[in-house]
């Protein structure tokens, strides 16, 4: 669809090893994700995906290796100096503060409440819902209308580049429609380039362009998403 | 019976070489402490009766806070207890010798009781570390008022004095608080470094640990806070007889503080530390606040938050970083002698299942992890627990080994009803548990760890450490495979993280269960390791006949050793079967690839 | 009549001495045993306007600035380094007291200090005669509560601190600068234990150790107020009413004990405190 704009390289990681204290996550890995592009990066549970998330927004510290975002290196940058540069995340474990109001968990995104109008209109047109209900707790949400939360809160400073950590998990088909939408949404008419960590193949590879699967913090296999990719893919993350 | 697998003559020379230096050491200090008056200013012998019996009092707070980890603030309060009983029962019934001997019981007996109360009240399952510190708090706070309302039973604000105690000099009494000092020093030397002065350590690096080795950690912490109490009355009852006054300052939680300051100074975990800083520290009081009163003050303060801050353990574990040998390298070869020991078969077996679960059921609030949980496992089955993030296999894993976890259903191990009962009592059903990331005790040997995987087996000795190391073969076999049995007297934090993962899986083996539960085994490990692990594993359900339930995400390394997969989904039980029924399964792919809900 | 107002005020003095500590407990979840330090500093604060012949009420805004400056010192040094050192962080605070106090003595000496009242005499209310101070005590600390509780509700700053308090590594993975946050929150709980100080002065007598005897009694509060200031002001209005009756009634010296033996038992029985109120 966009080949003439997806050569160029938003994100490059080469020869990243990562972890927590002794024990190596991520090992060695080489990755390159092009500008406007999404991506989706599958494996099963404990195979490091989180961890290259975290990684990549300086959560957790790359041990050797090199990450580039747009071209400048970005090792040792914090998260917010990142976030500050473009980049979104929609995390998985405990991504809400469930105690506070879904306008209080969205303004937390947002660095002055002056832009807050602008960037709530902007997470509207993707989910209206939110507009009638930013007073409500948001550990009251349902599961589904907790993730479309989690992603408007990532698209709240309209970033460049999103980090999308398995945002399908134990939804209805009917809302990963709705997620699903809202990607190519973001990529049709901002040009954001999105890195989608997923566990859920058909839609991994129904919103993305290209995937790869890691498997023990390494790329097992990788490939352009079309026809033939399903099989494949389900090879690698089937039990 | 018994095979020598590695032999070490150094070793027992050395522990002769260490024994020899602490008596000589003693010794010096004997003779210090009996010769010394002859040559010490009146001023001094009596600052150094006080600063001698408070460093008996530093030396119980390195105990437990040192060794342990219970930073307590108490310990003043079972002093002052002490010194109160004595100078009370002096005071209102007497003096004789017949007296002065009750005095001297009361004065270790009454803070024993209090002790254990203090304890049970500080330390029962789930309770957290700053409890036992807000108690150590509140008790001396308590005594301390309750001296103030005794009226003239206590003395009241202006403590008793008058009374008449042990019929000995100024000289008498410092040495009869140097000998004590010693005799306390020696045989806390001597603990620290036994097989069971080690719980402590071990209790303080990963009390979880401990409690997965079957070690009922809050009845250690019980009785080790009763004993010291003990040891702070008897500090007391030389204080009243030595000082011939009491004052409700002695049993405030300020001395308390104060004792802790001068442990950590002289540096916490090394006993003659604190010694050193309480005497050394307690002397320069006195002898300095007559020029420099606050000055003083504020030199100990200030030296006080530079070491908390950039060298905790305190000056005496500077000079041991300096000059130890042994630990803090890797050692290969030394280290005691392995001997293999035949099976306990400690573990009743019975007929029927080894574990059975009925409509196991789990909720957070409204939120339901598991529902309707029914299984089976028998001996010799190696059970793979899979399915997608958030099915609910590590929250199965926690309500086979706590009691108190689930919301409903029954669990039978080896036929009993685990409901309400927690690890400890879990883990002498013959269960053990692998954590996922490996769980050992990073300030021990790697010898000290698994002779801690024996501690509820065999009861450790109080005063030795043995030079052999009693495991059952299965256990050695894991060592030898992984060659950590020539890493024996190597301190655990040295190990490498799949090192560190074998080690765990062998003090799990070497508790002898009948059923060892895994998580993620192979989290992190090379491939290498990982073939070895899975050796073992297949090697210990089927050969000897462990049960074994495994959550794991390698696929390859289940296919391989799994009897049986069990497939977890959205927290219900969709598939129980052999692993080519499971792999070939049309409900697997749905679940793997995103599918509907089944 | 009287008692009720004996229990109200009594609270509300609780309340005033361990805003401060619960503000830090709260967000970085470490106790601050120099939290008495802060108290005496504050009522030198007092001292130390008086002998300038200043008007007592100068000494409130002095002694917030003085603690807060001094609170910031405080986290950069002594506490940001023991962040994932809670047990250590209690002793070295606790060093930083004995210093504090030894420098006050240096500086005042050791003997007992008087302060101007800030106000003084009484009125009638509820037909009795009460204590005027006590009753702006209550005041005092009504409006303490309502500023933290605007400060949380209503502030970005409050919002992030509620962010850090609820989910640390959340708020630093949204991009919330954790540190300052948690420096800012410092000073401004020393500021405000500096200012409670001033406060006591006209109820305890002023000298360098008298912090000490607070501190107890504010970090039970705080144990069992967990992070939440509405749970604080329960605990000081049930803790500080059994103080008052049994002090009353029974003995005033196991009254000075009743909040710290309440809070043992609270804790005992659930860890939790009144957190959940």
């Amino acid at each position: 669809m966009f080949d003439t704009a997806k050569t160029e390289t938003k994100l490059e990681l080469d020869g990243v090893t990562s972890g927590y204290g002794p024990i190596a996550i991520i090992k060695d890995l080489s990755l390159s994700i092009r500008k406007g592009e999404i991506f989706a990066l599958m494996g099963k549970n404990g195979m490091g995906k989180t961890t290259l998330l975290k990684t990549i927004l300086g959560l957790v510290s790359a041990r050797s290796g090199e990450i580039q975002l747009d071209g400048r290196s970005i090792v040792g940058a914090s998260p917010k100096a990142l976030i500050k540069s473009g980049v979104g995340y929609a995390p998985q474990e405990q991504p809400l503060f469930t105690d506070l109001s879904i306008q209080d968990n969205l303004r937390l995104a947002i660095r002055s409440d002056r832009d807050l109008g602008a960037a709530l209109e902007h997470v509207f047109t993707h989910f209206p819902f939110l507009r009638d209900r930013l007073a409500q707790q948001a550990g009251t949400l349902s599961g589904g209308e907790q993730k479309m939360l989690i992603l408007s809160r990532a698209l709240m400073l309209k970033p460049d580049l999103i980090l999308i950590d398995e945002i399908s998990e134990g939804l209805q088909p009917t809302v990963i429609a709705q997620i699903a939408k809202a990607l190519q949404a973001e990529q049709a008419e901002n040009g954001t380039t999105i890195l989608l960590v997923e566990q859920n193949l058909n839609f991994a590879l129904d919103v993305a362009d290209r995937w790869a699967v890691l498997k023990l913090g390494e790329i097992d296999d990788s490939g352009i998403a079309d026809a033939d990719s399903r099989e494949r893919v389900l090879e690698h993350l089937k039990i | 019976m018994s095979d020598a697998l590695a032999i070490s003559p150094s070793r027992s020379n050395a522990v002769r070489r260490r024994a020899a230096i602490l008596g000589v050491l003693a010794l010096v200090a004997l003779a210090l402490v009996i010769f010394g008056p002859m040559f010490l200013s009146r001023f001094s012998i009596n600052v150094l009766t006080r600063s001698m019996i408070y460093a008996i009092l530093a030396i119980t707070v390195d105990l437990l806070w040192g060794f342990t980890g219970i930073l307590t603030f108490g310990q003043a309060a079972f002093f002052g207890v002490g010194a109160y009983a004595t100078a009370m029962l002096l005071t209102h019934i007497g003096s004789s010798p017949t007296l002065i001997s009750l005095a001297l019981v009361l004065a270790i007996l009454v803070p024993v009781v209090l002790g254990t109360i203090v304890g049970w009240l500080s330390f029962y399952y789930g309770s957290t570390p700053i409890y036992a510190t807000v108690i150590s708090l509140v008790f001396p706070i308590v005594v301390t008022q309750l001296i103030y309302s005794g009226g003239t039973l206590t003395g009241s604000s202006s403590g008793m004095v008058g009374y008449s105690g042990l019929p000995f000099g100024l000289e008498g009494f410092f040495r009869l608080s140097g000998i004590s000092l010693v005799v306390v020093t020696l045989g806390a030397l001597i603990f620290v470094r036994s097989d069971s002065g080690r719980i402590l350590t071990a209790i303080r690096d990963n009390e979880t640990r401990c409690a997965y080795l079957g070690l009922n950690t809050q009845r250690i912490k019980i009785m080790l806070t009763a004993v010291l109490a003990g040891v702070a009355g008897l500090a007391g009852f030389l204080y009243a007889n030595a000082s011939g006054v009491v004052a409700p300052e002695n049993t405030s939680f300020v001395f308390g503080t104060e004792l802790v300051v001068w442990t950590a100074l002289g540096g916490r975990g090394t006993i003659l530390g604190p010694v050193l800083g309480a005497v050394g520290i307690d002397y320069l009081s006195a002898s300095l606040s007559g020029e420099l009163p606050f000055l003083w003050q504020l030199v100990v303060g200030t030296l006080f938050v530079v070491m908390i801050i950039f060298l905790p353990n305190g000056l005496a574990a500077l000079v041991s970083r300096l000059t130890r040998r042994g630990r803090g390298e890797v050692v290969a070869g030394a280290g005691p002698e392995l001997v293999s020991e035949a099976p306990r078969h400690h573990v009743k077996m019975v007929d029927g299942p080894l574990l059975s679960i009925d409509k196991l059921e789990k909720s957070y609030g409204s939120q339901k992890v598991l529902a309707d949980i029914t299984l089976d496992v028998a001996p010799g089955e190696l059970v793979s627990l899979v399915g997608p993030n958030g099915a609910g296999k590590t929250t199965m894993m926690r309500c086979l080994t706590d009691g108190k976890e689930s919301s409903g259903g029954v669990i039978r191990i080896a036929g009993k009803n685990i409901a309400g009962m927690v690890p400890n009592q879990i883990v002498a059903l013959g269960v053990g548990r692998k954590f996922q990331v490996a769980s050992v005790f990073e300030s021990l040997t790697v010898a000290e760890c698994l002779r801690m995987a024996r501690a509820s087996l065999e009861a450790p000795s109080f005063v030795a450490a043995s030079d052999t190391l009693s495991l059952p073969p299965a256990a050695i076999e894991i060592l030898q495979l992984t060659g950590l049995d020539q890493l024996l007297s190597t301190e655990v934090s040295l190990l490498s993280h799949g090192q560190k993962q074998s080690l765990e899986l062998a003090m799990v083996v070497a508790l002898e269960p009948r059923m060892i539960l895994l998580d993620e085994p192979t989290a992190g490990l090379t491939k290498a390791e990982r073939t070895t692990i899975g050796t073992i594993l297949k090697k210990l359900t089927n050969e000897l006949g462990f049960a074994a339930i495994l959550v794991e995400h390698d696929l390859d390394f289940v296919r391989d050793i799994s009897s049986r997969i069990v497939v977890l989904h959205q927290g219900r039980l969709v598939l129980d079967g052999s692993v080519d029924e499971v792999v070939n399964s049309d409900i697997v792919k749905t679940i793997y690839s995103g599918g509907d809900h089944v | 009549m009287t008692l009720l107002l004996d229990i109200v005020t009594t609270a509300a003095i609780l309340f005033i001495v361990s805003a401060g500590l619960l503000a830090i407990f709260g967000v970085l979840e470490i106790v601050n045993f120099a939290h008495g330090a802060w108290l005496t500093v504050g009522a030198y604060c007092a001292v130390v306007t008086g002998g300038l012949g200043l008007s007592p009420w100068l000494a409130l805004p002095l002694a917030f600035v003085a603690g807060a400056v001094l609170g910031g010192v405080t986290e950069r040094l002594i506490v940001r380094p023991l962040y994932s050192r809670p047990q250590d962080a209690i002793l070295a605070t606790w060093g930083l007291g004995i210093i504090i106090g030894q420098l006050i003595t240096l500086g005042f000496g050791r003997d007992v200090q008087f302060t101007e009242n800030l106000l003084s005499g009484t009125i009638h209310i509820l037909g009795t005669d009460y204590s005027l101070y006590r009753l702006f005590a209550l005041a005092a600390a009504v409006a303490i509560g309502l500023g933290f509780a605007l400060l949380l509700e209503g502030t970005r700053l409050g919002l992030s601190a509620r962010a850090v308090i609820m989910n640390q590594s959340l708020a630093r993975a949204l991009g919330l600068d954790t540190t300052r946050i948690r420096f800012v929150t410092f000073m401004i709980g020393t500021g405000l234990t500096a200012l409670a100080g001033v406060l006591l002065t006209p109820l305890t007598s002023v000298d360098p150790t008298m912090g000490v005897a607070w501190l107890i009694g504010s970090f039970m509060l705080v144990m069992v107020a967990g992070s939440s200031f509405g749970a604080l002001a329960v605990a000081c209005l049930v803790f500080g009413g059994a103080q008052v009756l049994v002090s009353t009634f029974i003995s005033p010296i196991l009254g000075g004990i009743t909040v710290a033996v309440l809070s043992a038992l609270v804790l005992r029985i659930s860890s939790k405190g009144f957190a959940r109120v």
